[in-house]
């Protein structure tokens, strides 16, 4: 089977050779710099190896394909842009700014850049801001210009399956833009600008996945985007308010990347289960990370209740055992995630969330010996 | 006139009607102190015991603590006037290296809301800061956040500040954020440790033998 026919089998819920690995195939999967530079080196492919950038903002590596060669890694991602007008630049701060004009305040060398809040911030929540504000476009050929090489070296290179990777959705958005404890209330406190913003967003970003799908389509075998809708504890909000305010807009971006056949892969941390339903009824495949710190997010659980109608992504704790846990514990959660989450198929393995600067390359390597270890069905 | 209006205002995050709700008790005579802790303070409580059990989420508690906070505002002059005590003072802060607040903040205004004094040091915390602020405001709680596996061990360095200027035995030390754990804060050395922010609470009263 061919990496590529691996990862697709597992999206549809039927049972390939071996559970898929991804590593690096989205900007939520992938390593941290400093981590992607210890790797490299610990692996023998140079002290300084040159690094390519899947987001600046979250210091995240597309990692070398020699690397995910050698790891026998299943996915690759291929990535948007900077759009020409008004790209992403470093203030003299050290900050960054976007062409959304949010900041992103630069914390330490290497670590995750942290929302400063945006144009929206510290405002009355009013629907005439969305008019006043300008709006950028979602066709500027910045977004698409690299976007077909990079899959066809990908297809060249390997036989992986290729993640078009999309911006961020609806709800994330708005947090960065509004900031996050304003955004928060405002769900509660002021649902026409929550509507009137989420509609707009909608517009702007099923405008841009189409143009990509139109670009990439015939090349890119999945598409990912993301939106957080979990805490440590339970949903960031009630299920009903999700139903009623958020869920239309993530079926109209799911609807976008279904125009092309393609499967959706969303990406939503914390404790989820509650809008597991709901996600499967507007039809996303897999869902990625299964955040197995969060509450209620038991992976046996899970798999018993919606094992069937969508496939898991991830799975492998980040919180405890990656940074704080040894090779051997390591070992014994990839053998519990495979154990509860595999069996039929619908499991595609990796770290919750992108591996972060603490910890160990043998922790790294000790995932993937395990995955190829207990993964052959 | 009761307090059940104003309790209610709180409940529903209903900010204008706290401001009108607590003029009003005011001017009907009830004194600040029993607003607070009859009004306020159980609006409040049933607000994280609704959220402790998932029937209200981090949105409608930091629309409610809003609207507790237009009242507290209020009633924070005349309480001073009345030299009425807070049940406690509560200094919170995230830990340094980290930029995350939202977490810390809704700890910081349910402790307002059982009636504490809460000094909030904000984001990004020198241990120094800390112990200085803990120091000059003779807290009995500090309490301590951080959203990342990275600036966690970042607590301890705060715990052995406390040691340092002799302020351990003096103060109780709470930490919470999505890394910790109970295990955690006990290898620490903390003194408690919250789930939630409702527990949280929950624990600063236990900690200080407050009903």
């Amino acid at each position: 089977m061919t990496h590529r026919e691996r990862v697709l089998t597992s999206l549809k819920r039927q049972q390939p050779d071996r559970v898929p690995v991804d590593l690096g195939g989205t900007l939520a999967s992938t390593l941290n710099v400093h981590t992607y530079r210890r790797l490299m080196t610990h692996l023998g492919f140079g002290d300084d190896p040159p690094v390519a950038f899947l987001s600046r903002r979250s210091n995240s590596v597309l990692p070398d394909e020699r690397l995910l060669h050698r790891l026998d890694v299943d996915c690759r991602a291929v990535i948007l842009g900077n759009p020409d007008l008004r790209p992403e630049r470093e203030l003299p701060d050290g900050s960054l700014t976007d062409e959304w004009q949010i900041v992103w305040k630069h914390v330490g060398e290497g670590q995750h850049f942290i929302n400063a809040g945006g144009p929206f911030s510290g405002k009355e929540p009013d629907p005439a801001l969305l008019e006043a504000f300008t709006w950028p476009n979602p066709i500027d050929p910045g977004r698409f210009r690299t976007l077909r090489s990079q899959a066809q070296t990908l297809r060249a290179a390997s036989d992986a399956a290729i993640i078009l990777v999309l911006g961020v959705g609806a709800v994330h958005q708005m947090q960065f833009m509004r900031g996050y404890a304003a955004a928060l209330e405002d769900l509660v406190a002021a649902p026409d600008f929550v509507q009137a913003f989420l509609d707009r967003y909608a517009d702007f970003w099923t405008c841009m996945t189409e143009r990509a799908l139109e670009v990439v389509g015939d090349l890119a075998d999945l598409a990912m985007f993301g939106d957080d809708l979990g805490t440590q504890q339970g949903p960031v909000m009630s299920p009903a308010l999700y139903r009623r305010l958020i869920k239309p807009s993530h079926a109209r971006m799911v609807q976008a990347v279904k125009k092309f056949n393609k499967p959706v892969l969303l990406h939503s941390c914390g404790s989820v289960a509650a809008f597991i339903p709901d996600l499967i009824e507007i039809g996303v495949d897999a869902l990625h990370p299964v955040q197995v710190s969060a509450k209620s997010m038991d992976t046996a659980q899970l798999k018993k209740e919606f094992g069937r109608d969508i496939t898991f992504w991830g799975g492998i704790d980040t919180h405890r055992v990656l940074p704080r846990g040894t090779p051997g514990d390591v070992r014994e959660e990839v053998r519990k995630r495979i154990a509860d989450l595999a069996p039929g198929g619908g499991y595609v393995l990796g770290a919750v969330h992108n591996i972060q600067a603490e910890v160990p390359v043998e922790n790294v390597l000790a995932m993937l010996d395990a995955a190829r270890e207990f993964g052959r069905y | 006139m009761d307090l059940d209006a104003l309790k209610e205002a709180v409940i529903n995050g209903d900010a204008k009607g706290c401001t009108v709700l607590t003029e009003v008790a005011i001017q009907a005579g009830h004194s600040p102190q029993k607003v607070l802790t009859e009004a306020l303070v159980p609006a409040m409580q049933v607000v994280g015991d609704k959220f402790r059990c998932n029937e209200v989420y981090v949105p409608d508690v930091l629309v409610a603590a809003r609207a507790m906070k237009k009242s507290l505002g209020l009633l924070k002059p005349l309480l001073t006037q009345t030299g009425a005590k807070p049940v406690g003072t509560a200094v919170i802060g995230t830990v340094k290296g980290d930029l995350h607040d939202i977490g810390k903040n809704l700890v910081g205004m349910m402790l307002e809301g059982a009636g504490f004094e809460v000094v909030d040091l904000g984001a990004d915390v020198a241990p120094e800061k800390f112990v200085q602020v803990a120091k000059d405001t003779k807290a009995q709680i500090v309490g301590i956040s951080t959203l990342l596996t990275t600036t966690m061990l970042g607590m301890k360095d705060v715990l052995r500040a406390l040691e340092r200027a002799d302020l351990r035995t003096k103060v109780k030390v709470m930490v919470g954020g999505a890394p910790v754990t109970q295990s955690f804060a006990d290898e620490i050395g903390a003194d408690g440790y919250g789930e939630s922010a409702a527990d949280a609470v929950d624990k600063a009263k236990e900690l200080l033998g407050i009903k």
